[in-house]
């Protein structure tokens, strides 16, 4: 910076010096102007551009916890619990857990440097509950307002006793923000709802969720840098 | 630039740059919610579509006595309706607690039935090869302590996709975190407590969900 603003300065002078040149005389022979030799400041070296695209390797195998890699948390796409951990998020999940924000660090952020709840903690995303969650089971809030219910109305219901394979699958869902933030439109969004964890385990979608975490994080990059968070991928 | 300015400002338009990038085919809807968009409709648009069957969020957690595995669908709904009971969509909570990550040794079934006007709920497959039946909005238990309530319930989940919706749109910066999409709405859940006895195997659980439609 320092270098172009003197470039700057420098160049009103160097313009001034050519417009008089430039503008002669009818009379040449008598009017010379002799322009004297101005010492130029030699040309500053360019600042390198910020780099624009990542490799998110890095990213995929920073781990988030003790075991466990990025990787190791969405693919498969499955929510882990260890019974012997403390719940939370990423370790299950609970109610209160702000998983998207935690998400958007892991997949995003040097891990080394910054913690996973770096996000969670301004918030990036809103952290309010309408009414707090209760202590016992099952531990969501009543509903608000006053809708329609049964009050566990009933004794002799009846239910459909097809088999699972008679129904047409919507929708899966396993580790939160995978499927709606990693994985682009249809498609796609349509295969990756059909398929198992057992077909993520081979590998299917990582070309696809490394795509989306690379044109996030070439997006991104440059903001991070000028905030002083250091990203997990690194220029290529 | 303090970092909260940045992630008021800042983020949500490289955010939404990204998203351009993606060419308006994903939307940063949710855990869940929304997705696939196609088959449940979108944050702004779900007319016509299964809205039913759309997961919310899928949540496990547990304490020293019991595991918690929750469902969540059909929602953010507004507050004057019901919940959603549908006989004709099939849920499943699948646990692997032994073997491989992606086996599944209890595959649970959840399903909605009717007694007159009244919505009640069977889930099959629970461990120890329970069966619970019984109405929703109210707490089912079987002889070995598990224990299962189907009900409309205040959405616990916060997120802001309208912020990253509209800077996308215009250019200008609209991320707000005090805004919720999710705030004073309900959604359905199936809550099940599952005694740690019966599902702790020396190893991690590892657990999806499904939903599915019965085909017509």
């Amino acid at each position: 910076m320092a270098m172009t603003r003197a470039s700057l300065t420098l160049a009103p002078a160097l313009a001034m010096t050519a417009a008089l040149a430039a503008c002669g005389s009818n009379e040449p022979q008598t009017n010379t102007i002799v322009v004297p030799p101005v010492a130029v400041a030699p040309a500053p070296t360019p600042t390198p551009p910020p780099p624009t695209s990542f490799d998110v390797g890095p990213c995929l195998n920073q781990i988030v916890v003790p075991g466990r890699t990025v990787a190791n948390l969405v693919v498969p796409d499955l929510v882990r619990l260890d019974l012997n951990q403390p719940a939370g998020f990423p370790n299950g999940r609970r109610f209160e857990d702000p998983v998207v924000d935690v998400t958007l660090a892991v997949i995003f952020l040097d891990l080394s440097r910054h913690p996973a709840t770096t996000f969670a903690a301004l918030p990036v995303n809103p952290n309010r509950f309408d009414q707090p969650l209760t202590g016992t089971f099952p531990f969501l809030a009543a509903p608000l307002g006053a809708p329609p219910t049964s009050g566990g109305a009933g004794t002799n219901f009846t239910f459909r006793s097809d088999l699972p394979s008679a129904y047409t699958r919507v929708d899966r869902a396993g580790m939160p923000a995978v499927a709606t933030e990693l994985v682009s439109g249809n498609p796609a969004k349509n295969s990756y709802n059909d398929d198992t964890p057992a077909i993520d385990a081979t590998g299917k979608w990582v070309p696809e969720l490394s795509n989306i975490l690379t044109i996030l994080t070439n997006a991104l990059a440059d903001d991070f840098g000028r905030l002083g968070l250091s990203i997990c991928a690194r220029p290529n | 630039m303090k970092l909260a300015t940045f992630f008021r400002v800042t983020l949500p338009c490289a955010l939404a740059l990204g998203g351009i990038v993606l060419a308006g085919h994903q939307a940063l809807d949710a855990a869940d919610h929304f997705d696939p968009p196609a088959r449940t409709g979108s944050d702004t648009n779900t007319v016509g579509f299964d809205v039913a069957a759309d997961i919310a969020d899928l949540y496990a957690f547990h304490d020293a006595n019991n595991v918690y595995l929750s469902i969540g669908f059909g929602g953010p709904s507004a507050t004057n309706l019901p919940g959603f009971y549908d006989p004709d969509v099939l849920y499943m909570i699948n646990v692997s607690n032994a073997g491989s990550r992606t086996d599944v040794e209890f595959p649970i079934e959840i399903r909605f039935g009717r007694d007159g006007a009244n919505p009640g709920i069977e889930v099959r497959n629970l461990p120890g090869a329970s069966l619970v039946r019984g109405p929703v909005e109210r707490n089912l238990t079987t002889p070995n302590g598990i224990t299962v309530r189907a009900g409309l319930f205040d959405d616990p989940f916060n997120f802001d996709p309208q912020g990253l919706r509209d800077s996308r749109a215009t250019g200008n910066l609209s991320f707000n975190s005090a805004r919720n999409r999710f705030a004073n709405l309900n959604t359905t859940f199936v809550v099940i407590s599952i005694p740690r006895r019966l599902l702790d195997q020396g190893q991690p659980l590892d657990i999806w969900s499904t939903s599915a439609r019965i085909r017509s």
